[in-house]
């Protein structure tokens, strides 16, 4: 083989659609188009095989391929023989291969509709340089990667010391969680990214920070295998997309063709952030010790924005990340419980309230949802709301306006889970969904596991079944 | 035969691929500028850069198999052509205009999903040798269950 297949890296990201050639046992030529071809090792690559077409057919016959692959780089178009070796229904490859059609059917509301049947391996058996025009008649192939245009390291040394000294410095998980998007933004250029968390609900994530979207999107929910996020939290692995437009509209191609209406996702209360035209994606769970932290997304409008050089770097950030995370869910939770007792009278040191602005907020608790309503519009549901009417409640009942983390923790009537009940960050869920939705609603920290309860604003309580 | 409908997506500036195979069952494939159809929807004729012909024509005089697969990359729509060679040409200067505007649509086509056009700035696109065909069956190629469907 006269060029190394891992010097095609860049080819193998479904930026620019390939062909695949192949040929029937009584001699018809077939071309079709190629949505991906996978790298997977030095001699071999792995074609998808998601229906029983012409070309697939014709490989049970004859096994001799021809795939003519595009650089989305230099353009340079490469010309790869191959030979079909096996079908792969299980595995690392196959998973990989099935985690990203499913992410990209997914993020078009296609999700189970698309389904990877193999991953089928071929062995390469040569790598040709298509001619290029070099002017005055002149064409050769591009035979050195050095012509090819260089690829920008994302993940520095420099960038991940600059991300640690960040983390080092952040004293709350508010703080830390908004660390981590900042650092991906300034040291790294990711301007569009989220975190989320899983929730006491089984298989259940909500997004607690964002970072370069206009909607915010904090509260939205994603259920395990859904969207890039979903996905990374079911397969515990990184998902990285490239090229996602081409991807999208291969999938809303597919989709016309076998249409069914019933299989499209219905909308969210809130619907996740998210670029209007994404070109790569990044999802990266955040694990310790085999348990799911978190995940952390990041969207680029650049179509080949994540390399596949970064992919270790990319592993080292998110458990670099996840361990944050959970010393700080741990440290919050160890101070919360060292605070002295709940606070019993009304308007203590430490309660600050506006003057009352004019008028009410009508907040409303629908039992049977567990989820609040403030003037008609979804606010929160499940144990954040839980405990926002609760303060509520002891507010209206008491005068309280301040409490402590640990005698949230001690109620019972919260139903908290007795294991790692991420109190703390269902607290700051709750906190910025009130920023953002009913700022005149507060809920301010006060010191170490202590917060006060501020309402700018009269409300009137009630329950609907 | 290629219906008026058909040979104007064909003739619309997308992308072309013509492959072949050789004696001995082994495929062979190019990329192509431009194609037009000609005697009525019975002869499709497939400009392919002269580069390039080395690469195809021995296949196609030793065994005239031929598939040629076109596909528009902003809705994926795609149709392959089967049929067997008739007969092979240089391009001449008056069919420069028509090829190179085709190759131009397919650049704006690609464009707007995403790839400049300077990334298939060097690839050859004229001269061109002009490859004739006579169709012996069509076949739906969007991607898809229907994908390698009898088109009528």
């Amino acid at each position: 083989m006269s060029v190394a297949l891992e010097s095609l890296a860049t080819c193998f990201q479904g930026l620019i659609p390939a062909q695949l050639f192949t040929c029937s046992l009584d001699g018809v030529p077939n071309a079709a188009y190629l949505s991906h071809v996978d790298y997977v090792d030095s001699t071999h690559v792995a074609l998808s095989f998601q229906f029983f077409n012409k070309s697939r057919r014709n490989i049970a016959e004859n096994p001799h391929a021809l795939v003519l692959v595009p650089d989305p780089d230099s353009g340079q178009i490469w010309r790869l023989r191959l030979r079909f070796v096996r079908s792969e229904t299980t595995g690392p490859l196959f998973e990989r291969m099935r985690l990203r059609i499913e992410a990209i059917a997914s993020y078009c509301g296609l999700k189970g509709i698309f389904k990877l049947r193999a991953a089928d391996v071929y062995e390469v058996r040569s790598v040709e340089a298509v001619e290029q025009d070099h002017g005055d008649g002149q064409y050769a192939g591009l035979l050195s990667r050095d012509d090819r245009r260089p690829v920008d390291p994302v993940f520095t040394m420099h960038a991940l010391q600059n991300l640690a000294l960040r983390l080092h410095d952040a004293e709350s998980l508010e703080g830390l969680l908004d660390s981590i998007l900042v650092a991906l933004d300034e040291s790294f250029g990711f301007k569009h990214s989220m975190i989320l968390m899983p929730t006491e609900v089984d298989g259940e994530l909500v997004t607690i920070a964002t970072r370069g979207y206009p909607e915010n999107g904090v509260g939205s929910e994603s259920r395990h295998g859904e969207g890039l996020a979903g996905l990374v939290a079911e397969a515990r692995k990184p998902i990285r997309i490239s090229g996602l437009m081409r991807g999208i509209l291969y999938a809303l191609a597919m989709h016309h063709q076998s249409s069914d209406p019933a299989n499209v996702i219905i909308g969210r209360k809130i619907p996740l952030p998210g670029l209007a035209s994404p070109e790569s994606q990044l999802g990266i769970p955040l694990l310790v010790r085999g348990e799911l932290v978190g995940v952390l997304c990041l969207e680029s409008e650049v179509p080949y924005r994540f390399h596949e050089e970064d992919k270790q770097s990319i592993e080292v950030l998110g458990n670099f990340v996840a361990i944050a995370i959970q010393n700080m869910q741990l440290h919050e939770r160890s101070a919360a419980e060292t605070t002295g007792e709940a606070a019993s009278q009304s308007d203590e040191a430490g309660a600050r309230v506006d003057a009352p602005l004019a008028g009410r907020h009508d907040v409303t608790y629908y039992q049977a949802d567990e989820c609040v309503l403030v003037d008609g519009e979804y606010l929160i549901r499940s144990l954040p709301a839980r405990i926002l009417w609760k303060l509520l409640t002891m507010h209206r009942d008491t005068g309280r306006t301040e409490f402590t983390n640990r005698e949230l923790r001690l109620d019972k009537s919260l139903n908290l889970p007795e294991w790692k009940d991420n109190l703390e960050s269902r607290l700051l869920l709750l906190r910025r969904r009130l920023e953002q939705k009913c700022p005149t609603i507060r809920i301010t920290p006060s010191g170490r596991g202590r917060f006060v309860l501020e309402l700018c604003r009269d409300v009137a309580l009630s329950t609907r079944p | 035969m290629i219906l008026a409908p058909l040979a104007s997506f064909l003739e619309e500036g997308i992308g072309v691929h013509l492959g072949t195979r050789t004696a001995d069952l082994e495929p062979n494939g190019v990329r192509a500028v431009a194609a037009r159809v000609e005697d009525s929807g019975r002869q499709l004729v497939v400009y392919v850069p002269a580069v390039f012909a080395d690469r195809v024509l021995p296949d196609l005089q030793s065994n005239g198999q031929v598939a040629v697969l076109f596909g528009r990359p902003v809705d994926e729509r795609s149709v392959q052509v089967k049929g067997t060679f008739v007969d092979v040409r240089d391009g001449h200067d008056g069919e420069r205009a028509m090829v190179l505007a085709q190759w131009d649509a397919y650049m704006e086509n690609l464009g707007a999903i995403g790839i400049p056009r300077a990334v298939y700035g060097q690839c050859p696109r004229w001269p061109v040798v002009a490859i004739r065909l006579k169709v012996t069956a069509l076949f739906e190629q969007t991607p898809g269950p229907s994908a390698g469907a009898p088109l009528p």
